[in-house]
């Protein structure tokens, strides 16, 4: 029957190994045995053969050459520092070869040049510095190959350009300093590229000339002073990633090549000039993320870039934004730019998904009645630290969805409440003029409040404990009020007197209490009493 | 060498709740789900429908493959090794291949 | 601004009910006091980490974490709990009896839209027993109001 154990010791499974029959074929593991030698008595019908962990220093030519059926050869993990020719031998239908975590120095010359059906080949985590032309001539059905965690000072571009089939390849974690012009030029059918965390400083402006069908290329963590130019000639690229670099600049038509950019990662890069038009047309781009740029005086002009999703720019020197902002970018749904010196805004009425804005430490003086008007999915909206003087009364009044509204760090003198019904959270503190009492009525959902002065919570910190705290739920004994004893003991929110299990459960599945507290700073007290004495 | 001897197969460092915090060189540590508890173990290589992701400060690890019908994985978004009875392109698994790919059966690629 | 506490109610859904629920205490983090409640489910520190993005559970659960100052922190905790909380967290409990740096880096944040939690002592060791011994547990999370312990004066 398939799936049948095999018992270890029996015909086909060797001593300790774990077996599994399915029809006719057996998978064998004899991983963490520590074995110093490959077993002898396998089945001819193994198909899978696990001797990954052990301590195998040898593989001795033709060890294996009678497993015709193998097609997963898991190796991992054991002292192998060199392999012979024949060592392989025989394994005509062999998939998948696992020799990472190994000793290897450098790629067997000769030992995989019968595996023709050979689709993934594992060398990661050895201490391979070289990598002999020729060594993978005969693997010609070649998908998916690991070189990464070695001592590689250079790209093996020759040993490349025999594996026409190459669809993966991952060179992370060397010691390469230099791509060279044409470094991959046979590898046609290459999707996905690592070459991250190397030395990177240069790339020939034709190094990735070939390869027509990269999809994406990982060049993050290494010292790239300037813009790879040679990405142009990626005409299908989706993902490209160069952050934590040295890269001072992104030119103007950096991505003009690359039409097909879903992602682009550059974050941790010292980059303090941005081409005005650097990411225009760019109709697949989802998220775009810059901070720092200090020389970006301009907003980017993102025309063509419509699927943007978001958008953040902080840390630049920009003024201003087009009013067209939200033409540009009608699918936006998080927009981040603080810490600028934005002094007025547009309407960003177009953007009708926006959830989140952030506009924290600029220099806006005020807010329009349409500035922020009809944004139904608005959730989130941060004007602290600016210099807000006026708000017109129906800003907010348009906006059904916005739970917190920071407007900390101002210099308002009034505050319209018209349209804040869903708020739970609002932060007003540091704006010294603002006065007014905030009718409870206005704000039913609040539970987190930063306000100017403590009077003005008193409204939502009710002074009075009737059963069990203000806006809290449940119960508390009796009825508590100001005078009770200083030695009061803590009174749980919803310590309902010890309530039974069941009722405690059956609570669990009630829709959930509409109780909230309301937790609300500075908060009164004797020394700061409710009523306003000035 | 192995870690201390309450501590798991390949495992440096471990704690009563988390199980491996980390791993020997080279291994890769796998977040193993078992009803509530998430504890971390040690492997050569991961199990399927994971990658291996390694980073220079050893801290190597089994990351989920993105990619829908898929069983192994180079990275989050290029398939190795579709379901069975699935055709795989560019690293994606297809029931059918797309519109002007030919199919090769005996190796389920379009 | 001083840190609101919390009440943990936890009721274990494969037993026999036996008698009062546990009631736990722990301290907000930040700006995030308020309610929840769901499935208690624990995460490994090292989940929470850009490279990961496992498994996205239904989202009626309340992550648990044990943090160890001897894990390398590969986010800083705010982070954690956001992406805790993106991965459908209601809420987040941070077991924080082997981490002493772990409260003060989470005091001044504000920005966390659910509630996020530190426990130690026997009230985290609670919660974890019942995570090592796999105990199915529905947990329940509010703000635990103490009446103001102002002396008594005759205005």
């Amino acid at each position: 029957s398939s799936g049948d154990r095999g018992a270890a010791g029996r015909a086909g499974c060797p001593g300790r190994c774990r077996c599994e029959v399915d029809g006719l074929l057996h998978r064998v593991d004899c991983s963490d045995l520590g074995l110093r030698e490959i077993p002898s008595n396998l089945s001819v019908f193994t198909s899978y053969l696990d001797l990954s962990m052990n301590n195998l220093t040898v593989l001795s030519s033709g060890a294996l050459s009678n497993l015709h059926f193998l097609e997963e050869l898991r190796l991992a993990g054991n002292d192998l520092s060199f392999i012979p020719r024949g060592a392989f031998t025989g394994l005509y239908n062999l998939k998948v070869l696992m020799l990472q975590n190994n000793q290897l120095m450098s790629v067997p010359v000769e030992a995989f040049s019968k595996l023709h059906n050979l689709q993934s080949l594992r060398l990661d985590a050895n201490q391979i510095s070289s990598v002999p032309i020729g060594c993978f001539s005969g693997l010609r059905s070649l998908r998916h190959l690991w070189l990464d965690d070695n001592s590689l000072t250079e790209v093996p571009a020759e040993a490349l350009s025999e594996l026409p089939a190459l669809q993966a390849m991952t060179l992370a974690l060397n010691h390469i300093s230099h791509v060279p012009d044409h470094a991959f030029s046979k590898l046609g059918r290459l999707v996905v590229l690592h070459l991250n965390n190397n030395r990177i400083v240069s790339m020939g402006t034709n190094c990735f000339h070939g390869l027509h069908s990269l999809e994406t290329l990982d060049l993050n963590y290494n010292s790239l002073v300037e813009f790879p130019t040679a990405v142009r000639s990626l005409s299908h690229l989706k993902e490209l990633g160069f952050h934590s670099n040295n890269i001072q600049s992104i030119p103007e038509h950096a991505f003009t090549g690359t039409p097909s950019l879903i992602t682009i990662f550059f974050y941790d890069n010292p980059i303090q000039s941005v081409g005005r038009s650097a990411f225009q047309h760019l109709p697949e781009l989802r998220t775009l993320s810059l901070n720092g740029a200090a020389d970006l005086t301009e907003f980017p002009d993102l025309t063509g870039t419509k699927s943007l999703e978001s958008l953040t720019i902080t840390g630049a020197r920009i003024t201003s934004l087009p009013s067209s902002v939200c033409e540009q970018l009608p699918n936006l749904q998080l927009l981040d730019l603080s810490y600028n010196q934005i002094q007025t805004l547009p309407s960003f009425s177009g953007c009708e998904s926006v959830q989140k804005i952030d506009l924290h430490h600029n220099e806006i003086e005020e807010l329009e009645e349409n500035t922020f008007h009809g944004l139904m999915s608005l959730r989130a909206l941060d004007l602290s630290w600016n210099r807000l003087s006026s708000v017109k009364p129906n800003c907010f009044s348009a906006l059904p969805a916005l739970t917190k509204l920071d407007l900390s760090s101002n210099q308002l003198s009034s505050l319209p409440l018209i349209g804040l019904q869903s708020l739970t959270h609002l932060r007003l503190a540091g704006n010294t003029k603002l006065m007014q009492l905030l009718p409870r009525e206005n704000l039913p959902r609040v539970r987190v409040m930063e306000l100017p002065y403590a009077f003005q919570c008193c409204a939502f910190v009710s002074c009075e404990r009737r059963g069990g705290g203000g806006g809290g739920g449940g119960g508390g004994g009796g009825g508590a009020s100001w005078e009770r004893e200083e030695a009061a003991e803590t009174s749980v929110l919803s310590s309902q007197a010890d309530q039974d299990w069941e009722d405690f459960l059956m609570e669990f599945d009630d829709e959930p209490k509409l109780q909230h507290s309301v937790h609300c700073s500075p908060a009164p007290g004797p020394f700061r009493p409710c009523l306003h004495l000035l | 060498t192995e870690g201390p001897p309450s501590c798991p197969k390949g495992c440096e460092r471990c704690s009563e709740y988390n199980g491996c915090i980390k791993c020997r060189p080279k291994l890769f540590i796998f977040l193993e789900r078992n009803d509530i508890r998430q504890i971390g173990v040690c492997l050569a290589s991961c199990p399927m429908g994971y990658f291996g992701m390694r980073n220079p400060e050893g801290n190597n690890r089994c990351t989920q493959c993105k990619i829908d019908n898929c069983e192994a994985c180079f990275n989050r978004n290029f398939c190795t090794k579709c379901k069975e009875g699935l055709y795989s392109h560019s690293g994606r698994c297809y029931v059918s291949c797309p519109p002007g790919q030919r199919t090769a059966n005996e190796t389920m690629e379009c | 601004r001083p840190a609101l506490r919390a009440v943990i109610k936890v009721a274990l859904l494969n037993h026999e009910p036996t008698g009062k629920p546990i009631t736990l205490e722990g301290v907000f983090v930040g700006g995030s006091a308020g309610y929840a409640e769901g499935k208690l489910m624990q995460y490994h520190p090292l989940s929470l980490c850009n490279t990961s993005e496992d498994e996205r559970q239904e989202n009626d659960f309340i992550t648990i974490v044990k943090l160890e100052h001897r894990v390398p922190r590969c986010l800083p905790l705010l982070d954690k709990a956001r992406m805790a909380l993106d991965k459908g967290a209601q809420a987040v409990i941070f077991d924080v009896s082997d981490d002493a740096n772990a409260a003060a880096e989470l005091r001044d944040t504000d920005s966390l839209p659910r509630p996020v939690v530190l426990v130690e002592a026997e009230h985290a060791e609670e919660l974890m027993g019942l995570v090592n011994k796999n105990e199915e547990a529905k947990v329940r999370i509010d703000i635990l109001v103490e009446p103001p312990r102002w002396p008594h004066y005759d205005v």
